[in-house]
């Protein structure tokens, strides 16, 4: 049973690729469409998110921007979208596309709501080296560096975590890097709780500071784990620093193994249940006792009689 | 079959009894061959046990989602059967109702073997046996496991006397007369009688013993079931989940317990032949109290099974359609119908009251007894608390191996050797006390 439903199953998706693979050969988006013009202003925060939403829905075929990474599909393989090729087109032309999908590209009509796709378009707009106007996080210089170093400061006064990005250039001179993303997160009982906010990129002088929660619990101490790491790992490799740090609200874990309860261990049973048990074995067992020691009473009595 | 002209007036003599129920303890070829059936049946098994000892629980057909298989639901059975001790010989004995006086020991003797066996049947069904002291060692004072532990024992030992005490002045005659036994029994004899020649203070001090164990036994009696009951109860699955379950398997234990006793009574009567002692106004009397346990049991049916039946709340209903109508029904049903309402059925009618009739009728009030018990344990075991994906297969059934099979038979035929052996070695019908009944005086020398 299980079988038929996979060969149709199969059946079917070949059936339906195979159709859309061959009409699958241009795009014709309608003119008024390519006028549309993105809403969005081009901030370094929307470009930020754009491309955290990139990362997630958009990377695992189209590969990084300007890298041409991508998934060799076929017979169309998706394309650079940080390519100036594709960049030619206007920011309509592209909303068009990703809300339609063609062939393997999937339609994000209904997947990513509006302000999403705008806000990709403006980070793939980063890239386009004839949009002059707009600031442009990848086009941040940074020397080409060594031994990069992330250093952390926790202030316990502004309650706030400052990291600092350096490098060492071929000249041996160490160098702050800016416009780079740190991520900032701090442990919890299920994984990391992001705390970064979102423009957390470094300065000029490659420093960075991002106010900590005042409402975090902390351990007894309110200690909390703190990890800070250069968010994408394709600059420097995997620069990551964690550290304890008391800015946490300090709080007295409620461990409910000690109180007095059913589900506690033997010392912490319930008063009424240790009591209820062990009266209830004394009692009885105290008058067995007593019967076994009129028993042995009993020979005796024997002979007082006679 | 024994007809009513056959009650007639037997004069009884203290030498007559006493001849009468020490005879097959001298000399009774057919027991010493039963027990030799017995104790082959036991080796056998014993050879099964030995493999789940080896290899581990493994070898049964217990698995993630049924942990409790067989053997927890054979313990439910003994427990249940062990009640009737209580029953009997103490509550109706307290009542001082007379004719239990010839039946009260074999109770009492079945009770002491089931209980005894009941928590054997516990050690059997650990996979690692030589940690069943840290039940005692490590155990929590919440945990009904330990409170079942505990009361298990406590009953065994005030079952045990209850079962010695009544019996010191019989056998004090059993030292007297039976002087051709085994140094052994003899020595035995000489202990347990306790000097016993019948004075009256002696006789006085003796009774007022008993009457104390009397008294303490119901409530440890009603604790043993009761506590069992609990180990299911406290949880909250779908069929165990219900506040009646303690005196549900109070009145369980009752039917049981009382059909067990019958079949007993039955082939101590024939084979020891004491159709003078255990009269048909016994099988009578115990016919009509079966009608009585089984009603209440039948009471608390409805109530366990209509009450949820009826709102098939969530969990319940998967539960209940399974036990009416699914896989399950076979074995709910005959239970019900075999164990309880067939039999209240046949037994108005003095006609099924005859020895021979509610013999077999208690046959399968035990064979639907235990079925009960199983129907109990298994199917909620089958469905667990959480769902789980790509359960194997012999996760989700249940089917009792060869291995525990054979260790399930095993504890019957233990059970059964160890009345066997007591009947063997102790009056199974007391002496003294037919006598007292009977208003006849006798002496027990020194
Ligand atoms: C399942 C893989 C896949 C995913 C995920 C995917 N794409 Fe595509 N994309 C493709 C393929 C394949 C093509 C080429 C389709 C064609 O030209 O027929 C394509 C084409 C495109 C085009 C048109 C390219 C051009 O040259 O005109 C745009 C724009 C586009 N994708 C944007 C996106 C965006 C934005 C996302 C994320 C929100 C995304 N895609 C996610 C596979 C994917």
């Amino acid at each position: 049973m299980k079988n038929i439903i996979k060969i149709t199953a199969s059946l079917f998706l070949i059936f339906t690729l195979s159709v859309s693979v061959v009409s699958a050969q241009s795009w014709s988006v309608p003119n008024l469409s390519k006028k549309k013009q993105n809403p969005y202003d081009t901030s370094t925060k929307n470009i930020s998110s754009g491309k955290k939403i990139y990362n997630i829905n958009c990377k695992s075929c189209h590969g990084d921007a300007t890298m041409r990474n991508m998934l060799p599909l076929q017979p169309v393989a998706p394309s650079d979208l940080g390519s100036q090729a594709f960049l030619m087109q206007t920011d309509g032309e592209i909303y068009y596309k990703v809300n339609k999908g063609n062939g393997a590209m999937p339609t994000f009509k209904k997947t990513l709501n509006d302000e999403s796709k705008w806000m990709v378009i403006t980070y793939l707009r980063s890239f386009d080296k004839n949009k002059k106007v707009s600031k442009k996080i990848a086009e941040v210089k940074n020397p080409e560096v060594s031994d990069v170093k992330l250093l952390l400061d926790i202030n316990k006064e502004t309650k706030s975590v400052s990291a600092n990005l350096t490098g060492v250039t071929k000249k041996g001179a160490r160098v702050a890097l800016q416009g780079i993303e740190l991520s900032f997160k701090v442990k919890r009982s299920f994984g990391y709780l992001d705390i970064s906010g979102n423009d957390a990129y470094t300065n000029e002088q490659g420093m960075i500071e991002i106010p900590f929660p005042s409402d975090l619990p902390g351990d007894r101490e309110g200690h909390v784990n703190l990890l800070v790491k250069v968010t994408d790992d394709a600059y420097y490799g995997e620069i990551t620093v964690d550290r304890i740090a008391t800015l946490g609200v300090p709080t007295d874990p409620e461990n409910p193994l000690d109180e007095r309860a059913m589900w506690g261990t033997r010392a912490n049973a319930p008063i009424w249940i240790i009591v209820s048990y062990v009266g209830g074995v004394l009692s009885i067992w105290s008058i067995i006792f007593l019967v076994l020691f009129q028993l042995i009473k009993l020979p005796k009595l024997a002979k007082t009689e006679e | 079959m024994n007809d009513l002209p056959e009650q007639k007036e037997t004069t009884l003599s203290f030498e007559k009894i006493k001849e009468d129920i020490l005879r097959p303890m001298q000399n009774h070829k057919g027991l010493e061959l039963w027990i030799v059936f017995l104790i082959t049946v036991i080796g056998v098994c014993a050879w099964a046990y030995y493999v789940q000892l080896r290899d581990g629980l493994g070898v049964t057909g217990m698995r993630d989602y049924v942990s409790w298989g067989l053997y927890i639901a054979n313990f439910v059975f003994f427990v249940a059967v062990s009640l009737v001790g209580m029953l009997i010989s103490s509550i109706l004995g307290l009542l001082r109702i007379n004719w239990i006086t010839p039946i009260s020991r074999i109770a009492e003797i079945i009770a002491v073997a089931f209980v005894a066996v009941a928590g054997l049947v516990i050690v059997l069904d650990m996979g690692r046996p030589d940690r069943v002291l840290n039940v005692l060692i490590h155990g929590r004072f919440q945990s009904p496991i330990l409170w079942d532990v505990t009361v298990i024992t406590t009953y065994l030992v005030i079952s045990l006397l209850l079962l010695i005490l009544p019996m010191i002045p019989d056998l004090a005659i059993c030292k007297n007369e039976l002087k051709k036994t085994s140094p052994v029994l003899k020595k035995l004899y000489n202990i347990l009688s306790f000097g016993y020649i019948n004075t009256p203070s002696q006789h006085k001090h003796l009774h007022k013993m008993i009457r104390t164990l009397m008294v303490l036994i119901v409530p440890v009696g009603l604790a043993i079931h009761t506590v069992t009951s609990w180990l299911f109860a406290a949880t909250l699955r779908n069929g165990w989940d219900t506040t009646i379950f303690g005196p549900y398997f109070v009145a369980g234990a009752f039917v049981a317990g009382s059909a067990a006793l019958i079949v007993a009574m039955y082939f101590f009567r024939v084979s020891y032949k004491l159709q003078d002692y255990i009269t048909d106004v016994q099988f009578d009397k115990m016919g009509k109290l079966m009608v009585a346990v089984c009603l209440v049991y039948l009471y608390f049916n409805l109530n366990e099974f209509l009450v949820p039946g009826y709102k098939m709340k969530t969990g319940d209903d998967i539960h209940l359609k399974e036990l009416f109508t699914g896989n399950w029904a076979i074995m709910f049903w005959s239970s019900q119908l075999f164990g309880n309402v067939i039999p209240i059925m046949l037994l108005v009618t003095k006609k099924f009251r005859k020895p021979l009739p509610i013999m077999i009728i208690s046959l399968f009030i035990i064979a639907a007894a235990w079925i009960k018990r199983y129907v109990i344990v298994i199917p909620t075991m089958l469905h667990p608390h959480l769902p789980i994906q790509n359960v194997p297969e012999n996760f989700v059934h249940y089917y009792p191996s060869a291995i525990e099979i054979s260790v399930t038979v095993l504890s019957f035929a233990l059970a059964l050797l160890i009345i066997t052996v007591l009947a063997k070695i102790f009056p199974i019908i007391p002496i003294c006390e037919t006598a007292d009944n009977e208003g006849i005086d006798y002496k027990i020398e020194a």
